[in-house]
């Protein structure tokens, strides 16, 4: 293993972190960005400005590629857009119209997806795990889930290159594939502290990190200010999302990023089959062709597919890549259950990042515990209104509500991530209703399965066991969601996937999907580092192949 | 409730909402509130200019209605009122700081299959509460007393209202659509966080006291005694 120690170098072939300027948050070169004209072909168009699409248009760019990555939300200025406010950061969030069905439907919008530029990790706590090995064989391993047409080892390189460009902070990290990050850990909160005793005291080990928040010099990029509020945007600068990590050397190597453009259809030629560049609505509701020699879409798990299945053409009746019915299809969200312990002294659970300490010791599968696969634990810190959130999903409201708002500075929270396992019936499909562009919107169908039951059930109960442990005296416990990815999954033949194990889209030969649909499976890992990681490595296959 | 591992919905960490202090220095809702001599404001000169102005807007929100008609906006102050135990003055403009944003077209980004959108759902709910209220021979949910009003939103949490608009809805979802915008607002609004202690916005300033696990390190290791060298060196 190569040790990187914090003297040790920074990441290769990107400079973004001293593009950045110390006083200012603007993303430096929007003034002076390269424009194309509308009428010129490019050699890349990609469609979303997040973890996926920033990565590899950065990549391509630093290739010599001429790219333009097409993004539906604002370009935004953080030093003016962004606020240290929970209801100020709505912006932040895809709020279009979008429909939610199945047995558990999944809320949406500030839960689990972004828009403008950057992404959703703009506003994700900052939790960056490496998926496990495991993750990649579940199939082999566990006969649940669907084994990925490539392996941890293919994306191990990519893993700690995307490490040192975030930068990760964390202790050394014993499970999965054993690492270390770049990055010492971070002090930690009181909060943390009650868990992570509570946690020792049952024999079960928590690690600070892996968070992609800077700890130290790293560039123009601050130390982190413990302010606490990663969700609603890093006005520091010190939390890593491709605006601070990947944009600012993508516009350095001549990448427009042309914001507040909605795509609307993959333009495919008929006669070749190739995909000729995509069609889009520029915020005056304009339509524009953005024609590209490659096309990637990475508009993420709901957005990817329904952007596939409104490129309805003679070749693709059903939508692009589309013929064989799996696009949309094997959507998945991770459980995330969230218990509440109250303690008898202040703890003031908002101070710091939110994302502090986690554990992975329940990830692979015990067959003991009666189910496949498993979780990770994690701690979150709501602040006020996702705090009411939690104490209203337990069924208060009016005085009782009130009560346990006062109550807020005596309680720390911490949370699952499971394992939830793919299924073709978890799907986004288009509806009947149309946005204010007068595309189909997005229909998302969601249900649980029994070994998702089981698994959810379980790991609520070791957050009990946690904070009891830690001396709660009252416990609350409720169920939610987090994380989207699936739905255009890769895989080995175009029957049972979307994407070859290059992302390409079986069926067309020039157009690819750079972002999390592309994964079969999930783990209990928080998404985005495997997101980068996995449009990192189709970037060295394009540079490749085009070499 | 030592020990317990759920609540029930009548535990309270301070049940009884007469024990609650008398704010003295910032404004609260109702001025009750834990921590009678914090105001967030306080630290306002602290707070970068943009969060200051989207944290200011909420105490100055516009009185007129724009989304909500008339007889709605009657049934919504009550709803609104009842969900956040709101009484009395000084009351945090909840129903304003909805239909702002109604009015603006700010939406949560979904809805469920079995519900229209927000604002429809919206709506056909403040409908159905004034039908119900005529079943129970009111002229409207707004001429209820308290009392009668909260029978009415407790059978709402419940999902047990039926008829007329409810029919149209999946009544325990409509509850749900309500709640997570009527919190959102209360608790959006700087004199709640006043009453519940919340350290506010943070930036460009961040937090000093964190807390934390001790003195050591995971590398560093416990002493093996801890003689007092004034005692041990004596005089």
């Amino acid at each position: 293993m190569t040790r990187i120690t914090l003297k040790g170098q920074g990441p290769r072939d990107n400079d973004s972190r001293f593009l950045l300027d110390v006083h200012r948050r603007d993303l430096p070169g929007e003034a002076t960005m390269r424009r194309y004209e509308d009428n010129d072909e490019v050699d890349l168009v990609v469609v979303g400005a997040g973890a996926g699409g920033s990565v590899l248009a950065q990549r391509l760019a630093r290739q010599g590629w001429r790219v333009v990555i097409l993004e539906a939300g604002p370009f935004w200025h953080p030093d003016e857009d962004w606020v240290s406010d929970e209801a100020g950061a709505h912006e932040l969030y895809w709020t279009e119209n979008r429909i939610i069905a199945g047995d558990d439907p999944i809320e949406l919008g500030k839960n689990n997806s972004g828009r403008g530029v950057g992404g959703s990790m703009v506003h994700y706590a900052g939790y960056t795990p490496r998926f496990h090995p495991s993750d990649f064989r579940t199939q082999s391993e566990d006969g649940v889930g669907a084994d990925w047409p490539l392996s941890y080892f293919d994306l191990k390189s990519h893993y700690e290159q995307v490490e040192r460009e975030l930068p990760v902070a964390g202790q050394n990290w014993p499970w999965g594939d054993p690492h270390t990050y770049p990055y010492s850990p971070h002090p930690i909160t009181e909060s943390a502290s009650l868990l992570w005793r509570g946690a020792m005291a049952r024999g079960i080990t928590m690690k600070v990190g892996p968070v992609g928040i800077v700890n130290g010099v790293f560039g123009n990029r601050p130390h982190c200010i413990y302010r606490g509020w990663c969700l609603q945007g890093c006005k520091v600068n010190a939390k890593a999302s491709p605006y601070v990590t990947h944009l600012p050397d993508a516009l350095a190597h001549n990448v427009e990023v042309r914001a507040r453009s909605m795509a609307a259809e993959i333009v495919i030629d008929q006669d070749s089959g190739r995909a000729t560049g995509v069609r889009y609505f520029d915020q005056d509701k304009r339509e524009h062709l953005q024609r590209a020699a490659v096309v990637a879409i990475a508009g993420y798990s709901i957005e990817t597919p329904r952007l596939l299945l409104n490129s309805v053409s003679a070749r693709f009746p059903h939508g692009v890549g589309n013929n064989d019915d799996q696009v949309g299809r094997y959507v998945m969200v991770q459980g995330a259950s969230q218990s509440a312990g109250r303690f008898p002294h202040e703890v003031r659970m908002y101070k710091g990042p939110p994302p502090e300490v986690s554990s992975e010791q329940f990830y692979e599968t015990d067959e003991s515990r009666g189910f496949a696969r498993g979780f990770s634990i994690q701690t979150i810190s709501p602040q006020p209104i996702g705090w009411a959130e939690h104490v209203a999903a337990e069924g208060h409201w009016g005085g009782a509500l009130r009560s346990y708002m006062r109550d807020y500075n005596h309680w720390a929270t911490i949370g699952t991530l499971n394992e939830l396992l793919p299924n073709a019936e978890n799907r986004v499909t288009v509806a009947d209703e149309r946005d204010h562009w007068g595309l189909p919107v997005a229909k998302y169908t969601h249900s649980l399965g029994e070994n998702d039951k089981a698994n959810i059930e379980f790991s609520k109960k070791v957050l009990c066991d946690i904070l009891e442990a830690a001396g709660a005296e009252e416990v609350l416990t409720i169920a939610r969601y987090a994380h989207l990815i699936g739905g255009a999954r890769m895989g080995i033949s175009p029957g049972n996937s979307v994407v070859d194990l290059h992302q390409r889209v079986w069926a067309v030969e020039n157009l690819y999907v750079a972002d999390g649909s592309v994964a079969p499976t999930q783990g209990s890992a928080n998404p985005a580092l495997t997101i980068m990681a996995l449009s990192s490595r189709l970037a060295e296959h394009l540079a490749k192949k085009a070499a | 409730m030592k020990g317990g591992r759920h609540s029930t919905r009548d535990a309270r960490p301070d049940s009884d909402a007469g024990e609650v202090p008398q704010a003295r220095r910032g404004t609260t809702p109702q001025m009750k509130g834990r921590y009678p001599d914090f105001d967030v404001f306080d630290t306002e000169d602290t707070w970068d200019e943009a969060t200051t102005k989207v944290v200011r807007a909420r105490i100055n929100v516009s009185h007129a209605l724009s989304f909500f008609d008339e007889r709605e906006a009657l049934a919504a102050r009550v709803l609104c009122d009842l969900v956040t135990d709101q009484d009395a003055e000084p009351r945090i403009p909840v129903l304003e700081l909805i239909d702002e944003k109604f009015h603006k077209g700010k939406l949560d980004g979904f809805h469920f299959e079995d519900l229209p959108e927000d604002r429809e759902t919206w709506r056909r709910v403040l409908r159905g509460l004034d039908e119900t209220a005529e079943q129970r021979h009111a002229m409207s949910f707004s001429a209820l007393s308290r009392e009668e009003a909260q029978r009415i939103v407790e059978d709402f949490a419940e999902g047990s209202l039926s008829g007329g608009a409810w029919s149209s809805l999946n009544v325990a979802r409509a509850w749900s659509v309500c709640t997570r915008a009527i919190l959102a607002a209360f608790y959006s609004h700087p004199w709640a966080w006043n009453e519940i202690g919340f350290g506010g916005p943070a930036y460009p300033r961040g937090y000093m006291r964190m807390g934390g696990l001790s003195t050591r390190d995971p590398f560093e290791t416990t002493e093996d005694s801890s003689p007092d060298p004034v005692r041990e060196v004596g005089s």
